[in-house]
């Protein structure tokens, strides 16, 4: 750490000029700098490009464990990168700064009625930017897709100080490379994503979320297919497990005056599969964020096709743990520590046995391990990385693979 | 620029010895003029050699042959696009996906199916209809496009505003890297770990690479359709009621505005009926029944608040056909109003459009030419069309300097220089306008991280210093489009 020591009044004097240098600390052997504009994150960049130091890069810090952990000289916060950019309520687009907590960010949509239609982990310190980089998505993915259907174009800051813009502020355009969808879940290992342009939705007149319980997962499995292959207006369903039982929780969002109608049908369609009643439920959504709440313990993410979900459900209760599984195939699993280890084994067999799913580790991972299964990563995306950031100053190692 | 040598080898790549089925490999000039032009067909260049491979290893063998003495290549599907995609490179090599046309593998329960990239866009459509699902990008040139050009090009179409375009219902991709290697990018199964190159791959308009199985998402069939015509006597009071429309919170499956030069093209063309007026506004509404009855009042009383005179809602699926079917016959129709025309398509602000369309008057008034608009208007996607006369001396560079300064005006209006056509050939120099260095470098990053060669259909997309006397021309309709087969829009 000794370069980074000395390397801080070596920045300082470098970038007295362009940045304020007040946003610039010494904490724990690293330089930690909050700049406050895509210029002086290209200042930041370009110089530890060319000295060859690592930046990690870190919003609210809610998901910083996940992926591999990053040794760094330089912490690059994006906590002063805050604001909305633009709201053009009547094209239904907005442009905001990436250290935006996401709840700020959708109070002030609010206003005109309209959201970012995402249900990311902890929403109130979260940042859009950490939220792009980990690619997060909850339930609603399944009504309005992820974040490569939300975001229409970036600013981004190469490794080498470029800055650079992709796509657009309209939802429709084909004009060049999507690096967006390339920057979105790619964990910052190719750039400094400073500001992004969402596709809004309004938001819907009316919500309802209602659940059915049972003690074995596969009819709920059943219905579950049942309700996606119907024509209601579905927003988000998700199935939960634990030891205690199964639950499939719908969410139906409309005008009120057709919600009572559909209802009914739901209804009707729980009746013939599981022979129980739809049981009205207050946000039974925030189950994926309880999973999180307790401190230790193993968390994944495993992903899988729909039709497998029950049949995985089921198999990580047997393997003593709980889990909050989106109909789109998403699933957050947890395991108490002194099962865990097996665990992790018995679900990644089980879920490569379902098709081509994955198994990532979120915590509680043996510090020697990858939190990702064992598959390596591409030459391609490693020839992708060397030309974004040849000298691998970007949050090195953090992705898959090790890049 | 093939040898009989490189000639033998695409041979023995595409066909195999002591079998019975027709050759792979096409290299007589007549049939390889079939090939040297796409949509865009102004623009001509003869390949030297055109393969159609049967399986993704003779694609794999074609494209190593490429790699070991760079000669560049390029996939094509129907060549319907429209902006020279599938152009060849003069004496390269053209990879027709005519005899990969399998749907291989259809998944109902979990949305998505197989295809390999030379099925034809309604034939997927067509294999999961009578499960009560649909595949929902619908370009009009459908019935004829396939999907490995869709992908290439990131196709569109008029009920994207609701459904998303291409890259919404493409999960995973086989790919062929220029080097010949065979890579997969996504899965079935959500979030593969890993970048996102199915994301960027999709619309890179054969640069990146060459598709060879595609793993789509198919969407359920709504419970219920409807169609509403409405007639203007502006274009911006139908512009506002579009505004109005998206602003209630609805979001219709498809929203097209046509001006009074388009729509009276039509009717002259196909007859749909429509009303005599300044603007005319198609709203398509789908969904639960009782949801799209509710909204479809709404939207109605949206558009005569707005001053829509006459407002009709299709009462049968013929008339919903009726009307879609003037819509899309507006491209061609333009024959039946004027000699030659161009077709653009640029995008903008939805709220820009009174604006943008009034500045678009104006200059083509200046410069004495008419200027046609038909526009998925829930999207802000215009395509005017430049009508002019070729006979008349100079005209045509007249025309063609026009249609190039209204993309100019969509990029300084926030917008985009394409929405759905591409950027190809036709469109390299627009790219410079629209996006700076920096950011058509970075983009360079990703093309040379795959293709370091440049050997994948090069010379497309990016903007390249522009020769002496070098112009991009007129629209000229597709074969395929004045055999009725095929509509554009």
């Amino acid at each position: 750490m000794t370069a980074a020591l000395s390397s801080f009044d070596d920045l300082r004097a470098s970038l007295g000029a362009s940045l304020n240098v007040a946003s610039m600390v010494e904490r724990d052997g690293k330089i930690v700098v909050s700049p406050q504009s895509t210029e002086e994150v290209a200042a930041i960049t370009s110089y530890a490009n060319e000295r060859e130091l690592a930046i990690e890069i870190v919003g609210a810090g809610t998901k910083r464990g996940w992926g591999n952990p990053v040794q760094a000289n330089i912490l690059l916060e994006t906590a002063r990168l805050t604001g909305m950019r633009g709201h053009s309520w009547q094209d239904l687009t907005a442009t905001v700064a990436v250290g935006t907590p996401w709840a700020a960010m959708q109070r002030t949509l609010a206003a005109h009625g309209q959201w970012v239609a995402l249900d990311p982990l902890w929403p109130e310190t979260a940042t859009v930017g950490g939220i792009i980089a980990t690619n997060d998505s909850g339930a609603l993915r399944l009504r309005y897709g992820s974040l490569r259907d939300l975001i229409i174009g970036m600013t981004l800051v190469l490794a080498d100080g470029t800055v650079a813009k992709s796509g657009g502020k309209v939802v429709k355009n084909v004009a060049g490379y999507d690096l967006h969808k390339l920057m979105t879940g790619a964990f910052g290992t190719l750039g400094v994503i400073t500001e992004v342009t969402f596709r809004l939705h309004p938001i819907p007149a009316q919500t309802r979320s209602w659940s059915l319980s049972s003690e074995a997962a596969e009819p709920l499995g059943e219905l579950m297919l049942k309700v996606l292959d119907s024509q209601l207006s579905i927003q988000a369903i998700q199935l939960r497990a634990s030891s205690a039982g199964y639950a499939l929780d719908v969410e139906l969002a409309t005008l009120p005056e057709v919600l009572t109608l559909q209802v009914a049908a739901l209804d009707r369609l729980a009746e013939s599969v599981v022979a129980t009643s739809l049981v009205s439920q207050d946000q039974p959504f925030g189950a994926r964020e309880e999973l999180f709440a307790p401190a230790g313990g193993l968390i994944v993410k495993a992903t899988m096709l729909p039709s497998a979900v029950a049949s995985v459900s089921s198999e990580v209760v047997r393997l003593g743990g709980s889990a909050v599984t989106q109909a789109t195939g998403i699933m957050y699993a947890r395991f108490p520590d002194g099962v865990a280890a097996k665990a992790l084994v018995a679900l990644r067999a089980s879920v490569t046995a379902a098709g081509d799913g994955s198994v990532t580790v979120l915590r509680g991972l043996d510090a020697s391990a990858s939190p990702w299964s064992a598959e390596g990563v591409s030459a391609l995306s490693r020839e992708i990385k060397r030309r974004f950031d040849p000298n691998g100053i970007l949050n090195p190692g953090r992705f898959v693979g090790g890049i | 620029m093939l040898n009989s040598a490189i000639l033998d080898a695409l041979r023995a790549a595409v066909d195999v010895e002591g079998a019975t089925l027709p050759s792979g490999l096409i290299t007589a000039t007549n049939q390889l003029q079939t090939y040297e032009c796409d949509g865009l067909t102004n623009m001509r260049a003869l390949p030297g050699a055109v393969v159609l491979p049967r399986s993704t290893e003779q694609v794999q063998a074609v494209v190593r042959i490429c790699d070991q003495f760079r000669i560049p290549f390029v996939a094509r599907g129907a060549g319907t696009g429209l902006s020279g995609g599938a152009l060849p490179a003069e004496g390269g090599v053209v990879i027709s996906f005519a005899r990969m046309n399998r749907i291989l593998e259809i998944d109902i329960p979990n949305q998505r199916l197989i295809v390999e990239p030379g099925v034809i866009n309604t034939h997927v459509t067509d294999a999961v209809a009578a499960y009560g699902y649909f595949y929902a990008p619908d370009p009009s040139s459908q019935t004829v496009c396939t999907i490995g050009g869709n992908v290439a090009e990131n196709a569109g179409g008029a009920h994207c505003l609701k459904y998303g375009f291409t890259t919404t219902h493409v999960l995973s991709l086989e790919v062929v890297l220029p080097n010949g290697e065979l890579a997969t990018f996504g899965s079935s199964a959500p979030d593969a770990p890993g970048y996102d190159l199915t994301g960027v791959f999709v619309g890179s308009e054969g640069t990146l690479g060459v598709a060879t199985k595609i793993t789509l998402r198919i969407v359920k069939r709504p419970e219920t359709v409807q169609v509403l015509l409405a007639a203007f006597d502006s274009t911006s009071a139908a512009a506002q009621a579009v505004s109005d429309v998206i602003a209630a919170g609805m979001l219709p499956a498809a929203l097209e505005m046509m001006d009074r030069l388009s729509a009276k093209a039509s009717e002259a063309a196909v007859h749909p009926n429509y009303p005599v007026c300044e603007a005319l506004l198609l709203v398509e509404l789908d969904g639960p029944e009782a949801e799209v009855n509710a909204q479809m009042a709404e939207a109605t009383a949206l558009c005569q608040k707005n001053g829509a005179w006459e407002v009709r809602l299709a009462q049968t699926a013929q008339e919903r056909g009726l009307i879609w079917k003037g819509r899309k016959a507006a491209f061609a129709a333009m024959g039946r109003i004027s000699p030659n025309y161009i077709v653009q398509d640029g995008v903008i602000p939805r709220t820009a459009l009174p604006v943008v369309l009034e500045a678009i008057s104006r200059m083509a008034t200046e410069v004495q030419l008419r200027v046609a608009n038909v526009f998925h208007a829930g999207d802000g996607n215009l395509h005017p069309m430049v009508l002019y006369d070729q006979a008349i001396p100079g005209q045509e560079e007249i025309a063609l300097d026009l249609s190039y300064r209204i993309l100019h005006l969509c990029v300084d209006h926030g917008g985009s220089i394409t929405g759905e056509h591409g950027v190809g050939k036709e469109k390299q120099q627009a790219m410079g306008y629209m996006f700076s260095e920096p950011d058509l470098d970075t983009m360079q990053l990703v093309r040379h991280a795959f293709d370091p060669h440049n050997i994948a259909n090069p010379d497309k997309l990016f903007p390249r210093t522009r020769l002496c006397g070098e112009k991009s021309g007129p629209y000229i309709p597709h074969p395929l489009e004045t055999a009725g087969v095929a509509e554009f829009f």
